[in-house]
C-alpha cells in the first residue's frame, strides 16, 4: 500500500509520543528507584538513574525491614507467583476440559450450562468475593494456597475460547482418530491438546497476568504475612512511607513497584510469539 | 478380504428427515463399488454408516458374516480416506500413518514395517518426516491413504477422496487408487459425484437418488440401460437428451418434437405418451435427406477431438445435444439430417421415470 512520506510521519509521531506516554512513568520510577532517599526527598523525582540500584534492591529483596513486614519482596515474589501459576495453568486445564465436555459430548443441558457459564462473564470477580471468602473460611483455607487459588479457576473466558477453537476444529479429525482407535481421551490428548498449544499459551499468559495482578482477593484470604503477593506489598510500604516520622522510603518503593511488573512482563515477552499467533491464527 | 452386506439398511435422522430409505446390497470379496449421485442423495451417509460414524436406524449392516450395527468404528477393521485428507496437523507423516497403529498396541518394530512398507508402495519415503501442510495436495491424499493401508483393513472407505485436487491431479490419483486396490484386492466402497471417477473405477455402481439405490449394476450395464430416467440423465457426459413422445398405432414408430418420427424396437403399447431418451453420441449425421430427423443448428461447440452441437427439434422441445467425433463446422441454422438406431432408443415411463 502507497503511504505518504507526510502520513508515515504523522503515524511514528503519534506512535512514539503513545509509547513515551506509556513508558516515561515506568522510567522515572526505575531511575528514582536507584537513588538515596535523602535525594529523591530533596531533589524530587529523577530522569536519570543514580548509583544505589544494588544497595536499594538488595535490601527490598533481602531485608523484610525494607518491606515494612516480615517478609521480603523475594519471598513475596514467590507467593505471587505460586498465584499467578496456580491461577493460570489451573484455569488453562480446567476450562479446556470444560470446553471438551461442552463440544464433543451430547448431553442434556449442554447448551443452557454453556450460556449459564459464558454469563458469569459478565460478573466480576468482585460480585461474588463475600460469599467466596465465607465458602474459604468454612473450608478452613484461609492463609493456605489452595484457599488462594481454587476458588479462581473456574474460567469463563478461558471456556470460551477453547470452546471457539474446539469448534473450528474439523470433524473428519475426530473422526478420523476415532477409526483409528482413538477415545475420548485419547483424541483429547493426543490430537486436541497439542493442536491447541498456541491457544493454551495465549490464554496462558492472559490468566498469568490477571492472577498476578489480583489485589483484593489475596488481601482478603490472607492475613498471615507469609502468604502476602508482591501487589499486596507495594500497597503495604506506600501506606507506610510516611510513618515514624523518617524521611521517606520512595527508592525502595519504587523498586518493589519496578520488580513486581518484571515476571508478567518477561511471560510476555518470553510467550509474545505463540501469544500473538494463538489469537490471530490457528494452526489446523 | 471381506464382504459387506446391507440388510434393509435404513437412517432416520431424530428431526424425522429420511436419509437412506432402506438399501440391499452385497459387496464381494476385493469388490470396488461405487456409490454416485447428486449431493444430497444419501451416499455419503450410507458410506459414514458402513464405517460406524453414523448409526443405522433400521436394518442391518454386515461385515464377513458379523452384524455390526453397534460395532464402534475402531472395531470394524475398516479404514476410510476423507475428502478433506483430516491429517493430523501436528503430527508428521510418519506419526499420522503409525497413529492407528500405535493405538492397537502393535510394537514399535511392527508399526516401523509396517509404515515404511505402506510408504514405499505410495512413494512417500522421502517425506515421512514432514508435516502434512508441507506436502502438496496430491501426497497429503497418498499419506492419508498410507494411513488407511498400513492397518491392513478389511474394508477401504473412500469419502470423495479427489475433490480437492486439480483436475489433473485427480486423473492422476484416480489411476493410482485403482491400481493400489487391483494390488491389495481390499474390498473398497467409494463416494464420488463425478460419474467419470465412478464409470472409470468401479466394478460395480450404484447409482443413488433421495435416499433410494436407483440402480445397482457394473457400469455398462447402468449406461446402456439405464434403470430410469434419473440414472438416465445422471450417467453419461453430456446427458442424456430427453424428448416428450407418443408411440405410433402400429408401435413401430414414435414421434418427438415436431413430429419427428423415430423407429421403434420396443414392446410397448399403442398410443402411450412416453419419454423418449437418446444419449449425444447415438445420433448418427447422415447426408442429406438421407435421415429421418431434420433438425436445425443453434449452438456449435468444437472441443477438438469431439464437436457437440446443439440442434433444434421444434418449439416445444428443449436443446438436443449432438455429439461426433473430430471437428466439424456447422452454420447457425443449419439443417442437419440424422437418425437414431431403434436399439440406441431409451422409453421411459411419463409419470415414474422407469425404463418401459
Amino acid at each position: 500500500m502507497y503511504q505518504s512520506k507526510w502520513r508515515i510521519f504523522t503515524n511514528h509521531t503519534i506512535l512514539v509520543l503513545g509509547s513515551l506516554f506509556m513508558i516515561l512513568p515506568v522510567w522515572i520510577a526505575f531511575a528514582s528507584s536507584t537513588h538515596t532517599r535523602e535525594y529523591i526527598f530533596q531533589n524530587g523525582l529523577q530522569f536519570l538513574p543514580g548509583g544505589e540500584f544494588f544497595t536499594n534492591y538488595g535490601a527490598i529483596l533481602f531485608d523484610a525491614e525494607a518491606t515494612k513486614g516480615r517478609v521480603t519482596a523475594l519471598e513475596m515474589l514467590f507467593n505471587s507467583m505460586v498465584l499467578g501459576l496456580g491461577f493460570a495453568i489451573g484455569k488453562v486445564i480446567i476450562s479446556m476440559m470444560a470446553a471438551y465436555a461442552i463440544v464433543y459430548f451430547r448431553f442434556k443441558l449442554a447448551v443452557p450450562l454453556f450460556w449459564i457459564i459464558f454469563s458469569t462473564l459478565l460478573l466480576p470477580l468482585e460480585v461474588r468475593i463475600v460469599p467466596s471468602y465465607e465458602v474459604v473460611a468454612n473450608l478452613g483455607l484461609l492463609n493456605t494456597y489452595t484457599g488462594l487459588i481454587l476458588p479462581l479457576i473456574a474460567s469463563a473466558t478461558g471456556t470460551f475460547f477453547f470452546r471457539q477453537f474446539y469448534r473450528s476444529v474439523p470433524d473428519e479429525l475426530l473422526e478420523a482418530a476415532r477409526l483409528d482407535g482413538a477415545g475420548p481421551i485419547r483424541f483429547f490428548i493426543d490430537i486436541l491438546v497439542p493442536l491447541s498449544v498456541t491457544m493454551i499459551a495465549a490464554i496462558f499468559i492472559i490468566m498469568f497476568v490477571v492472577g498476578w495482578n489480583q489485589y483484593l482477593w489475596p488481601l482478603l484470604m490472607t492475613t498471615d504475612d507469609q502468604l502476602y503477593t508482591i501487589v499486596i506489598g507495594i500497597k503495604q510500604v506506600y501506606n507506610s512511607l510516611y510513618e515514624g516520622g523518617q524521611i521517606p522510603q520512595f527508592p525502595k518503593a519504587f523498586a518493589l513497584t519496578i520488580m513486581a511488573s518484571v515476571p508478567p512482563v518477561l511471560v510476555v515477552v518470553i510467550f509474545q510469539r505463540m501469544f500473538v499467533k494463538g489469537l490471530v491464527e490457528t494452526e489446523k | 478380504m471381506a464382504t459387506v452386506t446391507l440388510n434393509q439398511a435404513q437412517k432416520t435422522y431424530p428431526n424425522g428427515f429420511k436419509a437412506i430409505h432402506g438399501i440391499d446390497l452385497k459387496i464381494e470379496h476385493g469388490e470396488f463399488t461405487v456409490l454416485v449421485g447428486p449431493s444430497g442423495c444419501g451416499k455419503s451417509t450410507l458410506l459414514r454408516m458402513i464405517a460406524g460414524l453414523e448409526g443405522i436406524s433400521d436394518g442391518e449392516i454386515i461385515i464377513d458374516d458379523k452384524v455390526v450395527n453397534t460395532v464402534a468404528p475402531a472395531d470394524r477393521d475398516i479404514a476410510m480416506v476423507f475428502q478433506n485428507y483430516a491429517l493430523y496437523p501436528h503430527m508428521n507423516n510418519y506419526g499420522n500413518m503409525a497413529y492407528g497403529l500405535k493405538n492397537r498396541g502393535y510394537s514399535k518394530a511392527e508399526i516401523d514395517a509396517k509404515v515404511r512398507e505402506a510408504a514405499r508402495i505410495l512413494q512417500l519415503e522421502d517425506h515421512l518426516e514432514r508435516k502434512p501442510r508441507q506436502l502438496s495436495g496430491g501426497q497429503r491424499q497418498r499419506v492419508a491413504m498410507g494411513r488407511a493401508i498400513v492397518r491392513q483393513p478389511k474394508v477401504f472407505l473412500f469419502d470423495e477422496p479427489l475433490s480437492n485436487l486439480d483436475a489433473k491431479l485427480r486423473v492422476d490419483m484416480r489411476l493410482e487408487i485403482k491400481n493400489l486396490q487391483q494390488r491389495l484386492g481390499i474390498t473398497s466402497v467409494y463416494v464420488t459425484h463425478d460419474q467419470v471417477e465412478a464409470m472409470t473405477l468401479a466394478d460395480r455402481l450404484i447409482v443413488m437418488n433421495g435416499g433410494v439405490a436407483e440402480q445397482i449394476g457394473t457400469p455398462i450395464d447402468i449406461y446402456e440401460k439405464p434403470a430410469s430416467q434419473f440414472v438416465a440423465g445422471f450417467i453419461g457426459s453430456p446427458a442424456m437428451n430427453f424428448l416428450k413422445g407418443k408411440v405410433s398405432d402400429d408401435k413401430k414408430h414414435v414421434t418427438v418434437g415436431d413430429g419427428v418420427m423415430l423407429d421403434l424396437d420396443h414392446d410397448v403399447e399403442a398410443g402411450r405418451d412416453v419419454t423418449v431418451g437418446i444419449r449425444p453420441e447415438h445420433l448418427e449425421l447422415l447426408k442429406d435427406g438421407e435421415g429421418r430427423i431434420n433438425a436445425g443448428v443453434r449452438m456449435v461447440e468444437s472441443l477438438g477431438a469431439e464437436t457437440l452441437a446443439y440442434l433444434d427439434f421444434g418449439a416445444n422441445a428443449d436443446n438436443v445435444t449432438l455429439r461426433l467425433q473430430g471437428t466439424h463446422t456447422f452454420e447457425k441454422g443449419e439443417k442437419l439430417s440424422l437418425s437414431v438406431p431403434a436399439s440406441k432408443i431409451h422409453l421411459f415411463d411419463i409419470e415414474s421415470g422407469q425404463r418401459i
